[in-house]
């Protein structure tokens, strides 16, 4: 069977955030604003910030784009756009292929329930019908080396063995667009070495990676690609050998 | 493998293109209800995790409610046991039926935050979840239903089919106001405590502790309720009674407008639902 192309495309992305402060989230604030009506002008629209201004890129099945810019500058934003979680208010995002968000690791996990549940539950908001997470239910219990731990509620583990789960259950996903906000790495030195294998094979399967990231060495080591957001405007998508020009400029 | 592999998210094209959007994003959750199912017995197993009886506390507080209220406003209103408390059992386990999903609602969106600012999961996953959580809760106190019907004797005249088709009405009906709870909570903080008083009042003024015959006269009054009407499709056929037609007219019409403006309101905020959260 041919696997379908994969892409990643987006067309004069606009996202702009209404600000809901705690007052306007109020009925009361509300109403009263239409009682009187707006005579204090500042009622009129929300407070918009403008998150992503007018992005344009294409990525097509190689690439490995790495995110630069300083906080708050819409590279989680964008990862989150990409996700089709965050709609746009202008232009578009279209992702072909199956999309894997890796920007929480902690999505879903219930620290009552069991680290078998768990498992069970990532993978079924992952996308995996129930089968498919039995099938593979045995790789990664093996893969959190927790053992008969998975069987206690996830509330006893120590943080370490918490980041292990999340981590093994939320790369268990095959995925062709893989998106990341740092570099994952998790649990003792040991572990690390492991999470770190099995995430390189992960990206490796997946056609696409889109990475955010301050560390412009990791960048340079994962990423063939680079773009640099700045208060939301993008640069073009850049040869990561032109890493030093972009961060210059 | 059920995933999505073609995502194609855009600005507003119109009012249109939203509806066609929202159309979009039921079609995507109907096509993963057995998500919602999983997301819902989680729910109703983590919540009573590593107690024994597990989520049949709720039906064993809602019986002793049911003996409670039945024993001592029999004798208050001067009514026969036998009429009275299966009367008061059906009442108490089918209102909570819907005014848990309908409280239950206002934390729809809230409570999926997490997962609706991260992924492209339908949001009407999540209505679903919480209807389908109600729905597993009615089967444990179902216990309560049968119990009453075959302990006074009504298993003999009761129209289970008909009484199926009352609890569809119910839910369809509990559903739209238990997601348009839920849109309106995640924007408006006041919601839930707004929803939560009206509940409380609205199992006063419903027939679910006292009979519909005490009203007298009154009884007009009690037809513009439409929690009356939700419940008696599904407690007259269980007590061998009939279900008037216009029942059957009122709650058909008011699921078709309650889903339709709902509907219409989802897709106008559809997308800044995830911003209010």
């Amino acid at each position: 069977m041919k696997a379908p192309p994969v892409s990643v495309s987006c067309h004069g992305l606009t996202l702009r955030f209404p600000v809901y402060g705690v007052d306007a989230k109020s009925l009361k604030k509300h109403l009263a604003k239409i009682t009187v009506g707006g005579r204090l002008g500042s009622s009129h629209g929300v407070t918009e910030v403008t998150a992503i201004s007018n992005l344009s890129m294409e990525l097509k099945a190689g690439d490995r784009l790495g995110l630069i810019g300083h906080n708050g500058s819409g590279k989680t934003t964008l990862l989150r756009a990409l996700s089709g979680a965050y709609e746009p208010d202008e232009g578009s995002v279209e992702v072909r292929g199956r999309i894997a968000p890796l920007l929480d690791l902690g999505l879903g996990i219930d620290p009552s329930a069991s680290g078998y549940e768990n498992i069970r539950l990532r993978g079924r908001i992952a996308g995996l019908t129930s089968k498919e997470v039995d099938e593979r239910m045995d790789e990664i219990a093996a893969f959190t080396g927790l053992g008969p731990f998975l069987a206690m509620p996830v509330k006893t583990y120590s943080a370490g063995m918490q980041a292990r789960l999340a981590f093994a259950a939320a790369t268990s996903v095959e995925a062709d667009v893989l998106l990341m906000d740092e570099w994952i790495a998790v649990g003792d030195a040991e572990f690390q070495k492991l999470a770190h294998k099995r995430l390189l094979k992960l990206v490796e399967r997946a056609g696409i990676l889109v990475l955010a990231s301050h560390e412009l060495d990791l960048l340079r080591l994962y990423c063939n690609k680079v773009m640099r957001m700045e208060g939301g405007v993008a640069s073009p998508v850049t040869d990561i050998r032109k890493l030093d020009e972009l961060m210059a400029a | 493998m059920e995933t999505a592999t073609h995502m194609l998210r855009t600005g507003r094209r119109g009012p249109l293109f939203e509806f066609q959007m929202a159309a979009r994003d039921l079609r995507a959750s109907t096509g993963r209800l057995d998500l919602a199912w999983s997301l819902a017995w989680h729910d109703v197993t983590s919540r009573y995790r590593g107690s024994i009886l597990g989520p049949f506390w709720i039906t064993l507080s809602m019986g002793l409610m049911v003996l409670g209220i039945g024993v001592v406003y029999a004798n208050l209103f001067g009514i026969a046991l036998h009429d009275f408390l299966p009367l008061v059992a059906l009442g108490i386990v089918f209102f909570g039926t819907i005014s848990g999903t309908v409280t239950e609602g206002c934390d729809t969106f809230v409570h999926a935050a997490g997962m609706l600012s991260q992924t492209s999961l339908p949001m009407f996953t999540f209505v679903w979840r919480t209807i389908f959580r109600n729905i597993i809760n009615l089967g444990h106190h179902l216990v309560i239903v049968v119990g009453v019907l075959i302990y006074y004797g009504y298993w003999r005249v009761a129209n289970v089919p008909v009484a199926a088709i009352g609890l569809v009405f119910l839910v369809l009906n509990a559903g739209w106001i238990s997601m348009l709870a839920g849109i309106a909570s995640a924007r408006f903080r006041d919601i839930p405590q707004i929803v939560q008083s009206v509940m409380q009042f609205a199992i006063f003024v419903t027939p679910v502790f006292w009979p519909v015959n005490r009203l007298g006269k009154h009884l007009f009054v009690l037809q513009m309720n439409p929690f009356f009407h939700m419940l008696e499709a599904v407690r007259e056929p269980l007590m061998g009674g009939s279900v008037a037609p216009h029942t059957y007219l009122y709650l058909a019409l008011m699921a078709a407008v309650g889903w339709g403006v709902t509907f219409a309101i989802f897709a106008q905020i559809r997308r800044r639902i995830v911003h209010y959260l």
